[in-house]
């Protein structure tokens, strides 16, 4: 099994998240006894300007996550679930429900502000109000509306996202006696375009043969991204990233050693199973494209930072009409090359695996590729038949081997 | 008095009366919830018809685990199609919205998704529904020809308010502790008032007149969850001992609860009566729903709420912990009673029932 191992390289950069993340929270408990506002928040919201009133934003999808990863997450979802919460509920609301239930007396500090806005999925409305409820925390809904066309990114809907914010930084400022500093603001939207520049290039990277980062390293790789906009170490960490990246190619040196096989991956990561990542790897199958990687990222304009921010909200991937998404899976199989796609469809996630079949048969037809498509959850454990799953991996690779 | 055999049948398959509009060449929009404002349609000169799940199993187009209602209806949305000229979806849980994406790509006829906000009682939720509401007026206009002037849309309001009062007028009938109305009578007429013409409707509703039930003495009962075609599951309560007192349901209640009020500007009243309505449990916020619910139960007088979650329906599922907390604190008892296909599990959910209503005292 020595020489199986070898085959796949995480990155060094990578290998940094784990500290990264670490610090993260501890710094959150370090500002909750300075006295500092803790939000939680939904992802995709904007850090940027919480950030720049100096409320620290934590998002317990990425604590699900997280637990799960490390193989924690059944205290808090079997807690959720004792309060009758119903194990067909996406795992992330349960686990984070769980600990909410549970004291919180874990990694995140309690929240003196819940924010959400419902671009992704309806279930941030209804976690978020669940919080609110069993809390008695202040709640924020932020409403996303799906972007139809691409114009709604500069019509009446932009301009409902921007009064949602005006009203927000009001309502914040009053609740916690804070004032927005437009000045900062501006500084930290630069910094959190500087990290999604970066973290686009370095994904831009990927489309070289041999690929120079796999899917073990674009799943932890996001994280700065997620929470961490608009810092320092945000930068800094995606500049050491893209330079040994950049390394690799320049050294065809690849994620995995006989690259057989390039694929996109639709979904979430299985944060319990990473080593189904490495089942492909082992393989000669490595992941080039994955459209969750890629949604962390989103260009700002500092010069228009309101409503810039606006616009990250609302175009976030699965916020995106089906055609404009279905644009893009086609654009990334000709930019990325690939040979064939893995869609996983999250009993957790019904947003974003309901039309996946759809989309499935359209890319199929369209380029001719092979897929894959299977069943198990997120961050409960409970839902993945590990056997089966591999089963189907193998079948689907000998289908890939013959084409 | 008992309702007509013809609206009882018309439920068991509202789709006679799509072969009748066909055959009379009337246009006909297919509609998946009571967000969407009839009164628009209706004064474009169509015909307003709410897609069910009866009849249909659910689409291979979804995966296992989402909503088999809304699974199913999306089956009927393809299957019965050709009866349609335009489908208009309201964004209200995933699945329905997701509805969207997917017929997209799999119907030719013309397609609307009416974004409707969560947060209710945001100012700037109005203003945007307002415009949504302009947006679905121009899609209606382009797809019949017919020009939306405010007479037209006046009209049309008053028919649909119409229609809300008569319903609403019988469901106060069980208003305090009162036994007049059978709910085997009563969501017949809610559902044919989704199908037929509301003048039709209208004027069959008034020559009904009920005044006792026989049903004096049974378990009274609020009725929590979404919506709900299958009579079945309605008559079993009945066969266990319970009394249908009041209910929260979008094929229910939520349909009929408030009116369109009076104004110069018929949108902006339309705006306003669809997004302040009674919220659904994907709408927030959750306050006004619990609000809303703990209102039925005193005005009814019920005794227990049956919640009827189909099965993978989330925003009843997180609802559903927050109702059992705040009614078992006013001494009401709560089941949570979860399916994936009524007819076929009928006969579990009627052992379910009959534990319930026994316990609290049936």
């Amino acid at each position: 099994m020595s020489s199986q191992r070898e085959r796949s390289r995480v990155l060094q950069a990578t290998k940094k998240t784990g500290e990264l993340i670490m610090e993260y929270f501890s710094k959150a408990w370090d500002a909750k006894a300075q006295g500092k506002p803790i939000a939680w928040i939904t992802v995709f919201t904007p850090v940027e300007l919480l950030r720049a009133l100096d409320i620290y934003p934590i998002a317990p999808e990425h604590f699900g996550a997280m637990c799960s990863a490390r193989g924690v997450a059944l205290d808090y979802l079997e807690e959720a679930e004792k309060k009758g919460y119903s194990q067909n509920l996406c795992s992330y609301s349960r686990c984070g429900l769980g600990y909410a239930l549970s004291g919180m007396r874990g990694l995140m500090p309690s929240p003196d502000f819940l924010l959400t806005f419902r671009n992704s999925c309806d279930v941030y409305v209804k976690w978020w109000q669940s919080l609110h409820m069993h809390l008695g925390t202040p709640l924020f809904v932020g409403e996303a509306p799906y972007v139809l066309t691409l114009e709604d990114l500069d019509n009446y809907v932009l301009d409902y996202i921007v009064k949602q914010l005006e009203q927000l930084v009001k309502i914040v400022e009053e609740k916690f006696r804070l004032k927005f500093d437009m000045e900062r603001f501006v500084n930290i939207i630069k910094l959190s375009d500087r990290a999604s520049e970066l973290w686009l290039e370095t994904l831009k990277l990927r489309r070289f043969r041999p690929c120079p980062l796999g899917g073990r390293d674009s799943a932890s790789d996001i994280f700065p991204l997620v929470v961490m906009q608009g810092t320092e170490e945000a930068i800094k960490f995606y500049e050491e990233l893209l330079g040994e990246v950049k390394e690799r190619v320049t050294k065809a040196e690849g994620a995995i050693e006989n690259e057989k096989f390039r694929l996109l991956f639709d979904g979430i990561w299985l944060w319990y199973a990473f080593d189904l990542i490495k089942y492909f790897e082992d393989r000669g199958a490595v992941f080039v494209y994955e459209p969750y990687s890629e949604a962390w990222a989103y260009r700002l304009d500092a010069s228009k930072p309101l409503e810039s921010v606006a616009r990250k909200i609302l175009a976030m991937g699965l916020n995106l009409d089906i055609d404009l998404r279905i644009e893009r899976f086609s654009e990334s199989i000709k930019e990325f090359q690939i040979d064939g796609a893995v869609l996983f469809s999250n009993r957790s996630c019904k947003s974003w695996s309901a039309p996946q079949q759809i989309t499935a048969d359209i890319l199929s037809k369209k380029f001719d590729i092979p897929h894959l498509l299977f069943e198990a959850d997120m961050a409960d454990p409970r839902q993945y038949a590990e056997a089966q799953v591999k089963n189907r991996v193998d079948a689907f690779l000998e289908v890939l081997g013959e084409s | 008095m008992a309702i007509p055999s013809e609206l009882r049948d018309l439920c068991k398959n509202p789709t006679t009366i799509l072969n009748r509009y066909k055959d009379s060449g009337v246009k006909v929009i297919g509609y998946t919830c009571s967000y969407v404002p009839e009164e628009l349609i209706i004064s474009a000169g169509l015909q307003p018809y709410r897609i069910t799940n009866i009849g249909a199993d659910v689409s291979a187009l979804t995966p296992s685990f989402v909503c088999p209602f809304a699974s199913a209806v999306l089956e009927n949305m393809v299957r019965l199609e050709g009866f349609f000229d335009g489908f208009v979806i309201a964004h209200t849980c995933d699945p329905m919205w997701r509805l969207y994406d997917i017929l997209k790509k799999k119907i030719s006829k013309p397609l609307f998704l009416l974004r409707v906000p969560h947060n209710t009682d945001n100012e700037h939720s109005l203003e945007f529904f307002k415009l949504e509401l302009i947006r679905f007026k121009k899609f209606l206009e382009e797809n019949s020809g017919a020009t939306i002037d405010e007479n037209a849309l006046f009209g049309a309001t008053r028919l649909c308010n119409e229609n809300r009062s008569l319903l609403k007028d019988i469901y106060m009938l069980n208003e305090h502790g009162q036994f007049k109305i059978n709910a085997l009578d009563r969501f017949p007429l809610v559902l044919a008032s989704m199908w037929m013409p509301k003048v039709e409707i209208n004027t069959q509703i008034k020559t009904l007149h009920f005044n006792h039930s026989e049903r004096d003495g049974d378990v009274r009962l609020h009725l929590n969850g979404t919506s709900i075609y299958d009579m079945d599951l309605i008559r079993i309560i009945g066969d266990s001992g319970g009394f249908v007192a009041s209910d929260d349901l979008c094929t229910g209640s939520r349909y009929f609860w408030s009116n369109v009020e009076k104004s110069e500007d018929p949108i902006s009243a339309l705006a306003y009566r669809y997004l302040k309505r009674t919220p659904c449990p994907s709408q927030g916020p959750i306050e006004d729903r619990l609000e809303y619910i703990n209102f039925m139960v005193k005005e009814f007088r019920a005794q227990g709420v049956i919640t009827f979650a189909g099965r993978f329906c989330d925003p009843i599922l997180y609802d559903s912990v927050h109702i059992r907390e705040m009614l078992s604190k006013n001494g009401v008892a709560t089941t949570l009673i979860d399916y994936e296909n009524s007819t076929q599990e009928i006969g579990r959910i009627k052992t379910r029932m009959e534990a319930f209503i026994e316990s609290i005292g049936g």
